[in-house]
């Protein structure tokens, strides 16, 4: 058998730190896939940022009220899939929530009017956009459109096929969190995956064993915002336009990234005890932390050991 | 508020989990790559005994082959696949066979050294629906003595989560021969022949390290079936063939190589009987680096109106030939391929060595074919997908 | 036909599930049944020039006078 070799690069993109780690025979195979994630993970930042002048999202968001926009396979492919979540979700999982973001924003300092609220609820749901075979139209002038919550994870799923197809069989690819794997590393049984005390986000409160497939944390710790002194979360429910008391923080385990992530995304635009049931139900293994400090989940005995 | 989150009864993670599948970059049925492929073989026949040949040229054929062949995705669920295959021959061939001084049969080689070239080209429209697709093909062959024109429809339906595919194949083509120098030497001047095929086939996953698939198939040609070029040579007008296929692909992950294994069985309304089985192993060396060794074993049975030697007094109807090909006879092929992958680039470089003799065959004949060859083929290909 | 749609059902029967993040093997260019089509044509057209049997085991091309 060959010697393994490990790559291990980092980089940013989308926003957040991104890892890819492999084991090829020779550096320069390892080197080679590495480089081509990196490309690739840009690509995606560079089609979906919303801060971006010439992404299809900012395309998008610019014909609204006015005009449709041709958008390409891929879009419209994630258009479908973000479909499927609205269904699967009730309505929760909405891309076009964006229009609240600017109600609830970091460094307000004082709770938004529900005058306010019920303004930015005229310009949000995913039932007025209006899509036919290759384009898309928001209806409503104002109206906005977001990715943020699927392109991290698809491009999870994206770069590991990538690295499969490259002959890679061992590796995996943390971007900011969506952690999607190939194989176990060499020799062990499987990765450790270390998910954050979803309180402090200091030292991991558990370590999830990882062989294949995807596992994404997202909770409330990471990405709050704080107004008038109420920790908020930072994901909206669309159809009331308050923020949920939702769980702390919640990591999936599903075939894929953005499988696991739009499962635990749904989860945290709940309240806790529904995103407990939601979970539950769902066929997926999970492990959630509720703000009274109690781990749930498939998981849960792997925190026990941790977290007292 | 109580979510009535399974009214329809199915969980949320089955369902995402099968949109997701619709993904381009997590499960794509159609190729989402752009494939390029170039290929030079050179075939050499080894040549006949001295002793073997009343008769014409001792040299045999060499065969030198160009090919290309291009992969497009077209739109969203189609794709448009073109190829392009040239080949030069060179060499003289076997005219009759008779009695020898010795006893044994003799060939009658053609006297010069034949310069042929043929030109195929073929191309495919493939449509991809989201469990199956249809692709419809046309292919053009041409040379100086021979026409063929062909159309194939082949269709996919994978079922099962995708781990079963059933494939089913129908070509249809229509082939045209003008024989060189047809008056001088008493050739049929011109002759036609039709093929009709029709395959299936079933592919299944058996698990994630193993696929298997099994087929059948059955040919039917009609019109002039003889060799044009023999002093005698006359075959049935109808050809009916049948043949099934087998072929298992297993992954052993603690020896970082795969095994190949194929096998057909084929038989025909000449009488002709044959078992061919193929058996590859390819062995990773480095992640970049794979070497492919095979062994390619091949029997069959004579047809029925095979002759050793021509018969010149047989009535012209009586169907007979010599030809070696419709002789008992088995042949091994040996072979050794070397895989290198950087990045976009696919480097292919292969050697053959086939070896066939009346003696590898099960039962024995009456006598070896003088005819009978071997050969060896190399070849280098360049793949590129984009 | 009743024989191969019986083997149709015993081989689906006999298998296992294979999800889809485990395919990764399966998708590997050596578990493919078809090498490279410029390989799978030159051998068809090489051995089906030599040998009495056509057909099945490679993909079907036109007809060739390389007799």
């Amino acid at each position: 058998m060959p010697d393994v070799l490990h790559t291990r690069h980092t980089f940013t993109a989308m926003g957040c730190p991104c890892l890819v780690e492999i084991e090829s025979a020779t550096p320069l195979l390892g080197e080679a896939v590495a480089r081509r994630c990196e490309v690739e993970a840009r690509r995606f930042e560079s089609k979906y940022s919303r801060y971006l002048p010439d992404s299809i999202t900012t395309r998008i968001i610019e014909g609204a009220g006015s005009h449709a926009v041709s958008i390409d396979n891929e879009t419209s492919a994630l258009l479908d899939f973000a479909d499927v979540c609205f269904q699967e979700s009730n309505g929760l999982f909405d891309l076009t929530s964006g229009a609240l973001r600017h109600v609830w924003y970091r460094g307000r300092d004082s709770m938004p009017t529900g005058r306010c609220i019920e303004q930015a609820l005229e310009r949000v749901g995913w039932q007025h956009v209006e899509r036919t075979v290759g384009e898309i139209y928001l209806p409503i002038p104002g109206m906005e459109l977001d990715f943020g919550g699927l392109v991290k994870e698809y491009a999870a799923d994206a770069l590991v096929n990538l690295a499969r197809d490259a002959g890679i069989s061992h590796g995996l690819i943390n971007l900011g969190g969506d952690i999607s794997v190939i194989g176990p590393p060499t020799g062990e049984p499987a990765w450790s995956i270390g998910i954050s005390n979803p309180e402090s986000g200091g030292p991991p409160i558990a370590f999830i064993p990882l062989c294949e497939g995807a596992i994404t944390t997202s909770g409330t710790y990471e990405r709050f915002i704080v107004i008038a002194g109420n920790r908020i979360s930072h994901l909206i429910n669309p159809k009331t336009g308050y923020p949920p008391t939702s769980l702390l923080g919640v990591s999936v385990v599903a075939s894929t990234a953005i499988v696991a992530g739009s499962l635990s995304s749904i989860a945290l635009l709940m309240n806790e005890q529904d995103a407990l049931q939601f979970l539950a139900d769902s066929g997926a293994l999970y492990l959630a932390s509720t703000s009274g400090g109690e781990v749930h989940g498939d998981y849960r005995d792997l925190a026990g050991s941790t977290s007292h | 508020m109580r979510l009535q989150l399974k009214g329809r009864g199915q969980k949320p993670l089955l369902a995402l989990t099968s949109a997701a599948l619709a993904l381009p970059a997590i499960a794509a049925t159609q190729p989402v790559q752009t494939e390029l492929s170039v290929r030079a073989s050179r075939y050499e026949e080894d040549s006949v005994s001295k002793r073997q040949v009343l008769s014409g040229s001792d040299q045999r054929y060499e065969i030198d082959v160009q090919q290309f062949y291009l992969l497009m995705p077209v739109a969203r669920d189609w794709s448009v696949a073109v190829g392009l295959a040239r080949e030069h021959m060179s060499g003289a061939s076997p005219w009759g066979t008779v009695k020898g001084i010795d006893g044994d049969s003799a060939l009658i080689m053609t006297g010069a050294t034949i310069h042929e070239s043929r030109t195929e080209v073929s191309t495919t429209v493939t449509r991809y629906l989201k469990n199956s697709s249809l692709g419809i093909g046309i292919t053009h062959s041409e040379e100086d003595d021979y026409e063929a024109d062909a159309v194939t429809i082949k269709g996919d339906w994978d079922f099962n989560d995708r781990l079963t595919t059933i494939a089913l194949d129908f070509s249809y083509s229509s082939d045209t021969l003008r024989p060189s120098a047809a008056l001088t030497f008493g050739r049929v001047p011109r002759a036609e022949k039709q093929t009709r095929s029709f395959g299936f086939a079933l592919t299944q996953v058996l698990d994630k390290f193993s696929v298997f698939q099994a087929g059948l198939s059955f040919t039917e040609s009609e019109g002039f079936l003889s060799d044009p070029y023999k002093l005698r040579d006359v075959r049935p007008e109808t050809r009916h063939a049948w043949s099934v296929n087998s072929r298992y692909r297993k992954y052993f992950v603690p020896l970082a190589g795969t095994l190949h294994v194929d096998y057909r069985y084929y038989t025909d309304n000449f009488g002709i009987q044959s078992h061919t089985l193929v058996s590859r192993w390819h062995q990773d060396l480095t992640e970049i680096l794979q070497l492919v060794p095979s062994v390619r074993y091949y029997r069959q049975k004579k047809a029925d109106f095979y002759l050793p030697t021509d018969d010149f007094a047989l009535p012209l109807n009586v169907h007979q030939s010599s030809d070696h090909r419709l002789s008992t006879f088995g042949a091994v092929t040996f072979g050794i391929k070397g895989i290198l992958k950087i990045d976009d680039w696919t480097v292919t470089a292969s050697f053959e060595r086939y070896l066939s003799a009346e003696k590898y065959g099960s039962t024995s004949a009456d006598q070896e074919h003088p005819g009978l060859v071997s050969f060896n083929v190399a070849s280098i290909g360049f793949d590129l997908r984009i | 036909m009743k024989l191969v749609a019986l083997f149709v059902l015993l081989v689906v029967a006999g298998c296992q599930s294979v999800p889809s993040w485990e395919r990764g093997v399966l998708a590997r260019s050596d578990m493919q049944l078809e090498g490279s089509p410029t390989e799978a044509l030159l051998n068809s057209q090489l051995y089906d020039s030599k040998e009495a049997s056509a057909g099945g085991l490679s993909a079907a091309g036109a007809g060739c006078g390389c007799n």
